[in-house]
């Protein structure tokens, strides 16, 4: 009799990812499906909005990455202003988005699935909490500790705040840096390196060696990636083309304002989430290896970059290229790739800190409402975030739509979550632990799956239902 | 490792008091926290010690922060909306404890509920941790933002009581009333 399983991490109001396992009559993965439950009407919300309260509302979709949203909705106004930010702004944008992503990749790598290796992923429950990380591994937690205190203390001064922040504009930044608080950065930027080279260092060393089979086999699927590089093909997080590349490494550049010539947005009816593909290598398919199939975030973007224009993160991409090709396929390589990313960050702080540039009082240039379209782009974290805005006359918006990094990878979770469960699960058999590895799968994406309703009492976590072929629920776990 | 000064540990771990109203403004009733901030800046005279924030959906980065770090507030004041059955626009203290066990592994800041890293501070660093609480009505399933009217009414009264707790008796209430939705009040005509 098939069964199926339900992994259920579901912890907010609107709920999460709904991870339905489905097993054949010999016990074993016949499919899997990670729905995903996104924010709904949002844009039917902002339609008639001035364009210009984008960059302050949009923070609030994902209370996880909201400089990514703050910083793309700014470009997108700039787009439909038709202005260019002077070079203060634009590097001051730039450099909190690189503070931004610091504090994001150290928190990811030490805290978040760098647990799964620190403390396996079969740890039981009771240590698996950030103070168990603490209690695990003491003397890096409090190395990292302190700098994610100063990328913290970073973002206060150049923008005021953190969270929700407000300090991108249209046409530029609001706030000029006064000369003195860059020597303070400066000082704060060193040592956020000084951890970023530790960090893989200590990675390549302690922590991957030992994972190198899981590397290898867990979550494994073959794609095409989507990432942002300047006109030279260097990696850039903030600004520059898309690049599209097939699983054999050729390669589309485009503008971000011609993204609907290149990607198209497929709907499921299992699913809420969209499923972008490769328009121009065949319709869409949720087969491995397909053509149109490709991924984004960390992985993606070190993989469609020619080269990367800071020396130690460069040093570590050509050593990443030797041992695995370009692109690499292997999806818990989104975790090596991730801290060349925090170093190519820390060097990019200190190259903005020390442009004269970085301290001039024009950070702004003045805007006029008119009907126009504007396309902005950002790297977020977890993917190629492009916001999508069309006003009119008076510059209220007429249109939006959002693609969000998560959204991306949609498809490619989907295929690395029936992998991992396919190698995991045999005749029906399975435990805690294997139902862990396959989060874990998941967990390498880093995705942002519920930028809902908050609320306190979270409902319940990981769910497992097992259902037989009828629909009948036989077993249920929670952990 | 170099000894953590007070210069770079960011304001929210810093002062001696930490108030954060979370919730999502989109959601209806789940904006009361941050509704609840933004009434206490824009009435009340906010002392030095006091570290006053709106998280919206970013609390999980502070809370996170917080429980890594050595330099902690005394006093952490959460404040939210609940659903527990009680009437639209009550509002009352929940102990942390008292908050479902739903989860204990916290490895997605996207998963891990707010409630497992309150309860990891109460228990094993010393803060003293109070959550204020607002029963919701019925929450949309669609962006809506804005209160429902018994959740509205609760916010003034609930600061008042968050003012009389925290702002050191004070509690003046100057008349610097002004539209709180701000940004996200309906759109211009």
């Amino acid at each position: 009799m098939g069964k199926t399983i339900v992994i259920q991490p579901v912890t907010r109001i609107e709920g999460h990812a709904k991870i339905t396992i489905q097993l054949d009559d010999t016990g074993n993965v016949n499919l899997a499906r990670v729905n995903v439950i996104e924010l709904r009407g949002f844009e039917r919300f902002c339609m008639g909005r001035p364009v210009e309260d984008m960059p302050r509302i949009t923070p609030r979709i994902c209370g996880v990455c909201p400089w990514s949203h703050h910083l793309a909705a700014a470009k997108a106004c700039d787009a439909v202003f038709g202005v260019t930010p002077p070079p203060a702004g634009a590097k001051l944008r730039e450099l909190c988005n690189s503070i931004a992503y610091m504090e994001e990749h150290i928190l990811h790598f030490y805290f978040l699935a760098g647990a799964d290796f620190l403390l396996g992923p079969d740890a039981d429950y009771s240590v698996r909490n950030v103070i168990g990380v603490l209690g695990a591994a003491p003397e890096v937690a409090r190395r990292v500790v302190r700098v994610r205190h100063m990328c913290a203390k970073m973002l206060e001064i150049l923008a005021g705040k953190s969270i929700h922040p407000q300090a991108a504009v249209p046409g530029g930044f609001s706030k000029p840096l006064a000369k003195d608080e860059r020597d303070e950065l400066r000082k704060m930027a060193d040592e956020a390196l000084e951890l970023a080279k530790f960090s893989i260092a200590f990675a390549k060393e302690s922590v991957f060696p030992k994972y190198l089979d899981v590397v290898k086999s867990l979550g494994v699927i073959t794609s095409g990636f989507i990432g942002t590089v300047k006109e030279n093909g260097a990696l850039n997080l903030y600004d520059g083309k898309l690049r599209l590349m097939a699983s054999d490494g050729s390669f589309d550049d485009f503008p971000y304002d011609r993204y609907t010539e290149f990607i198209g947005e497929h709907i499921e009816p299992w699913s809420y989430l969209k499923f972008p593909y490769a328009k121009k290598r065949g319709g869409f398919s949720l087969e491995d290896n397909a053509p149109s199939l490709y991924r984004a975030n960390t992985l993606a973007r070190i993989n469609v970059c020619d080269f990367i224009d800071t020396p130690l993160a460069q040093a570590e991409l050509e050593e990443f290229r030797r041992k695995f090709g370009r692109p690499a396929q292997l999806t818990l390589l989104y975790h090596w790739a991730r801290l060349i990313e925090l170093l190519y960050n820390a060097e990019n702080a200190i190259r903005l800190l020390d442009d004269p540039d970085i301290t001039s009082l024009e950070t702004r240039v003045k805007v006029t409402p008119r009907a126009a379209r504007g396309v902005g782009c950002t790297e977020a974290p977890r993917g190629t975030l492009i916001h999508d805005y069309e006003t009119d006359a008076d510059g209220m918006l007429t249109n939006m739509n959002l693609i969000v990094g998560t959204t991306h990878n949609n498809a490619p979770i989907n295929l690395s979550v029936t992998q991992a469960a396919k190698s995991l699960i045999h005749d029906g058999k399975y435990d805690q632990g294997v139902l862990n590895t396959v989060e874990m799968a998941i967990r390498a994406y880093d995705p942002c799956l519920s930028c809902a309703t908050h609320r306190l009492d979270g409902k319940m976590s990981v769910k497992l239902d097992i259902f037989d072929a009828q629909g009948s629920l036989i077993d249920s776990l929670a952990n | 490792m170099p000894a953590m000064e007070e210069d770079v540990v960011p304001d929210f771990c810093r002062k001696p008091v930490l108030i954060l109203g979370i919730g999502n403004v989109f959601f209806g009733d789940d904006g009361f926290g941050c509704a609840l901030v933004e009434y206490l800046e824009t009435h009340f005279e906010v002392p030095g010690g006091v570290c006053l924030q709106d998280a919206g959906t970013g609390v999980r980065l502070l809370l996170f922060t917080l429980c890594l770090s050595q330099v902690r507030p005394r006093r952490l004041l959460i404040v939210d909306a609940v659903d527990v059955g009680r009437e639209p626009g009550e509002w009352f203290e929940l102990d942390p404890a008292d908050i479902p066990v739903v989860k204990l592994d916290d490895f997605s800041m996207h998963q891990l509920p707010t409630s497992n890293m309150l309860r990891e501070l109460q228990q094993q660093t010393g803060v003293e941790v109070r959550v204020l609480a607002c029963q919701t009505g019925p929450l949309p399933a669609e962006v809506c933002p804005g209160l429902s009217e018994p959740v509205e009414r609760a916010v003034p009264e609930a600061a008042r009581w968050v003012a009389r707790e925290y702002f050191g008796g004070a509690g003046t209430e100057p008349d610097r009333s002004r539209d709180r939705k701000g940004a996200f009040a309906e759109p211009r005509a």
